[in-house]
């Protein structure tokens, strides 16, 4: 199946065709995926997979609701029984909108730049890149006994056509490199990971770039052989640059996700404008950072994604929208709309995320402290945005006293709540960083940025073993 | 499907492959969110999609694809021929051979294919109603949810294996928010089943409804090294977790702190854990696992001491043992891993009202984030966030909330000393245990 030559005609017919008994919004999705995935264990590559997907996806809003249908059969019984089903759930019996024709056409291939596409690359060149990341990990010490090292690339070619007469083409290609490594001394067994991905091709990674990947979570997972149980209590909190992004993610994103809004189901609810952070914090969401892993042309219902304000010096200044919350909220779409496949319903998700860079260096936040916990690297978490309460893994965590860096510590959580720590929010550093991540909500997985500079929260509950 | 998987086989080996492996996956599903007493979502679903391994000389290569057509089914062929080229060889990797016929279970019951989508939004609706019914402090459902999915699998291979099953599940889920003076708490529960007719809607309703409004006025409590019970779904979850260290996969690759302890002590002496997944009620219950192995019952924790670990084809050639038939797929396009069916804990149990009354100072946990990211499978460190209900003197008084469970994963199994009489499903993970009371653990609060 060819997405760019796929039949115009059709498309508009099964638009038509879905309309037929009510509903005021149809769309087609029409996606084909080529993916290849290698990983490493044990010194071996064990799994090299890949294949194509392809599938579609009619949509129908009538107006708060949403009926999907989607099969993996492209053609026109494909589209059409997917068109049938969504018609028939349509209880109003009353007639559709009338289509207009698809004139509007969209594309921006130059927006991601690829300058080495995957597809042009052999397989036995990926493996060269998941063995450098094995031998690399293992030279770092003795006491390194895993390595799992992955590798996987995907090109995702979708269409998107709609009710509106927009008729949106977009082509994705991601690139990933990852690295898990567990050390091991005695009894004590740790663990170590590290990324890199982009909206990109395979100039993202060479040899000598997925060595140090794989260092560096060798050097993580063998520093924590070294550490001692975490403290119990509350404490100021130092998070680091990068990873300590996905805290803002989980305890503040999700909140902002106009599906969590409008439910009144998130702590941002009506708080348009209020104080939800220090003054020091600004945040944004920008789906359109050049190649970023987070990143792409369009969103998933065919809107240009963007740089949305969220947080403007501790107030309150945007939601995330898909184009359904947005109707409902008289709000402009703001290219959060994203689904993982043509199998998923698009709802408003984060892009890269992040709390935008401060004045303060990381070494006078950590001079400034006089005892603290530094979280430098977290291992993910889970948040109830209703209450916006959040538990956090600490991967790689060290004690601060008097003002410097000293014992690694291991098996801490962070607890809280995300206006809380927003509130408490008192140095920010310019190290500004963004780390790559697969997000999960309502069952879907798609990719994400989390970033951040180094930042101080004043005080946190640490909940540890010591 | 045996006809396109014949076909893919055939044209496999014409490519010069000896030892080929088809699996193919057809299905169809719905999933229902109501809002309000209004359908907020309907999806309706059709998949379909075929997996090829190719093995050769200790090497693996799989491809998948989900367009049937002559060109993509060579397409498949080529990938996977591409991909074993590329994988490193392992003297025990090999072209599943399984022995005996698929276990005796029919996981589907035809009354599925026969619900209407009406039936099945009603079942969502009184979900939802009965939990807005149930206390009035209830604020919203924030997710009312039922699904389900009826779905065929077929694998064929050069071994000689020519095997096919249908299943069917569905399931109904309930999120609610509760609040009174402005403090906001969450429960949720499930319930799940072979036809709409096996859910009782009211009562999943009514329970996400109970949970929610008995955490309202939760603060933190004193820390204190304390009894806890963790209730079926916070037993499930940790469970859940457990059961990776339970893999012959994680023990070969040094992943598990299970690793080299059979036989020894690893629990309290009253747990059993079994994977079984042959239970005629089991929700991942099925005849064979994902490399067409039958399901079995396999006893992983026998009077508190390790009995064994769980296998696919390749881990059990390597330990030298047979397949416990857990291999599973999450369809077409993955490839098989070591993973439980059904995990049931179980054990001689005492009534739940008596143990709370044997308990001094304690916390009944029915509620805990952070166990998928705050523990620790490799090392078994965990510490988590729960929420729950204090118990002094034998009974419930104050919620808690905002406070820490934190200890380590052997050290809370050894703690295990009693079970209650509560044992039930939960469909996450696909658990069936009851309420597990654990001596000795860290409570971190004020």
């Amino acid at each position: 199946m060819d997405v760019e030559s796929f039949d115009t005609a059709l498309l508009r017919t099964t638009i038509g065709r879905a309309l037929r008994r009510g509903g005021d919004f149809a769309e087609v999705f029409v996606e084909d995926r080529e993916s290849l995935g290698l990983r490493l264990e044990d010194g071996r590559i064990e799994q090299t997979s890949g294949g194509r997907e392809s599938g579609a996806a009619v949509r129908l809003l009538a107006g708060e609701r949403t009926y999907y249908a989607y099969s993996d059969a492209v053609d026109e019984a494909g589209l059409t029984a997917a068109a049938d089903a969504v018609a028939a759930a349509v209880s109003s019996g009353a007639d559709g909108v009338s289509i207009v024709d698809l004139g509007a056409v969209f594309s921006a291939p130059e927006k991601h730049p690829v300058l080495t596409p995957p597809a042009e690359v052999g397989a036995a060149d990926k493996a060269a890149l998941v063995r450098a990341g094995d031998e690399a990990a293992r030279s770092v010490s003795g006491e390194i006994v895993q390595a799992v090292i992955g590798y996987g690339d995907t090109r995702q070619r979708v269409l998107i056509a709609n009710s509106l007469g927009d008729l949106v083409y977009d082509d994705r290609t991601r690139t990933r490199f990852t690295a898990q490594v567990v050390a091991r001394r005695g009894d004590v067994i740790q663990t170590g990971h590290e990324a890199v991905g982009g909206s990109a091709g395979l100039e993202l990674v060479d040899e000598e770039g997925a060595r140090g990947v794989a260092r560096t979570a060798a050097d993580k997972a063998r520093t924590m052989l070294d550490s001692r149980p975490a403290p119990v209590g509350a404490m100021p909190v130092v998070l680091g640059n990068g990873f300590g992004g996905t805290l803002f993610h989980e305890a503040c994103g999700h909140g902002l996700e106009a599906d969590a809004v409008a439910k009144g189901a998130s702590i941002y609810a009506g708080k348009m404008g209020a104080v939800v952070a220090a003054p020091i914090v600004s945040a944004y969401d920008e789906g359109s950072i050049t190649n970023g892993w987070g990143s792409q042309a369009f969103d998933d219902e065919g809107v240009p994604t963007q740089k949305t304000l969220v947080i403007e010096e501790g107030r309150l200044a945007g939601y995330l929208y898909d184009r359904l919350r947005a109707r409902e909220a008289g709000a402009a779409p703001t290219g959060n709309g994203r689904r993982q496949s043509y199998r998923h319903i698009p709802i408003p998700r984060m892009t890269t995320t992040y709390i935008a860079p401060g004045r303060s260096t990381p070494e006078e936040i950590i001079a400034a402290t006089r005892r603290g916990f530094y979280a430098k690297s977290l291992a993910g978490g889970q948040v109830e945005p209703a209450s916006g309460n959040f538990v956090f893994g600490v991967a790689e965590g060290y004690l601060i006293e008097d003002g410097k860096i000293t014992a690694p510590l291991r098996g801490a959580t962070l607890v809280g709540n995300g206006i809380d720590i927003l509130m408490k929010i008192d140095m920010i550093a310019g190290d500004f960083e963004v780390k790559t991540g697969i997000c999960g909500k309502d069952g879907q997985g798609v990719p994400v940025g989390t970033g951040q500079a180094t930042l101080r929260i004043a005080e946190m509950t640490v909940g540890g073993t010591g | 499907m045996f006809p396109v998987l014949d076909a893919v086989l055939e044209r496999a080996r014409r490519q010069g492959a000896v030892d080929v492996e088809v699996f193919g996956e057809r299905s169809t599903s719905r999933r229902i969110k109501v809002f309000r007493q209004e359908v907020e979502q309907l999806t309706a679903a059709r998949r379909r999609g075929v997996g090829l391994r190719v093995f050769r000389d200790g090497a693996v290569g799989h491809a998948y694809t989900s367009d049937l057509s002559e060109d993509a089914l060579d397409d498949l062929v080529r990938r996977a021929l591409d991909n074993v080229a590329v994988s490193d060889t392992d003297e025990y990797m090999a072209l599943p051979r399984p022995r005996g016929e698929p276990a005796d279970v029919r996981p589907y019951d035809s009354r599925l294919a026969a619900a209407t989508d009406a039936e099945r939004i009603a079942v969502a609706l009184e979900v939802e109603a009965a939990a807005l019914a149930a206390d009035r402090r209830v604020k919203l459902v924030e997710d009312t949810l039922y699904a389900d999915g009826d779905g065929e699998v077929f694998i064929v291979s050069t071994a000689g294996v020519r095997r096919s099953y249908r299943a069917g599940q569905c399931y109904a889920f309930a999120y609610v928010l509760a609040e009174e003076g402005g403090q906001v708490e969450t429960g949720y529960s499930y319930g799940v089943g072979r036809a709409l007719e096996d859910l009782d809607p009211r009562a999943v309703g009514a329970e996400a409804a109970g949970r929610a409004a008995r955490l309202l006025g939760a603060r933190k409590c004193p820390s204190m090294r304390a009894p806890v019970i963790l209730d079926p779904f916070v037993s499930a979850a940790f469970f859940g977790v457990l059961s990776s260290a339970l893999t012959a996969d994680a023990v070969q690759k040094g992943r598990s702190l299970f690793a080299g302890r059979e036989g020894e002590r690893v629990a309290g002496d009253l747990l059993e854990l079994v994977d079984d997944g042959t239970l005629p009620d089991g929700p991942d219950s099925a005849p064979f696992d994902g490399e067409g192995v039958p399901s079995a019952r396999t006893p992983l924790i026998a009077g508190g001491v390790l009995q064994g670990f769980l296998h696919d084809t390749y881990t059990a050639r390597k330990a030298g043992l047979a397949s416990t038939g857990n291999g599973m797929r999450g369809g077409y396009s993955g490839l098989p891993r070591v993973s439980p069916s059904n995990l049931v804990v179980a054990g001689p149990t005492t009534p739940l009202d008596e143990i709370v009354a044997g308990v001094e100072k304690g916390v009944l946990v029915t509620d805990a984030v952070g166990i998928h990211s705050g523990a620790n499978p490799v090392s078994g460190e965990f510490s988590v966030g729960i929420s729950g209900i204090l118990i002094e003197d034998g009974e419930f008084t104050t919620p808690v909330r905002e406070v820490t469970l934190a200890g380590d994963i052997v050290g809370m199994l050894t703690g295990v000393r009693a079970l209650g009489d509560d044992a039930r499903w939960v469909p996450a993970g696909s658990i069936h245990t009851p309420s597990v009371v654990i001596d000795g653990m860290t409570v971190g609060g004020t």
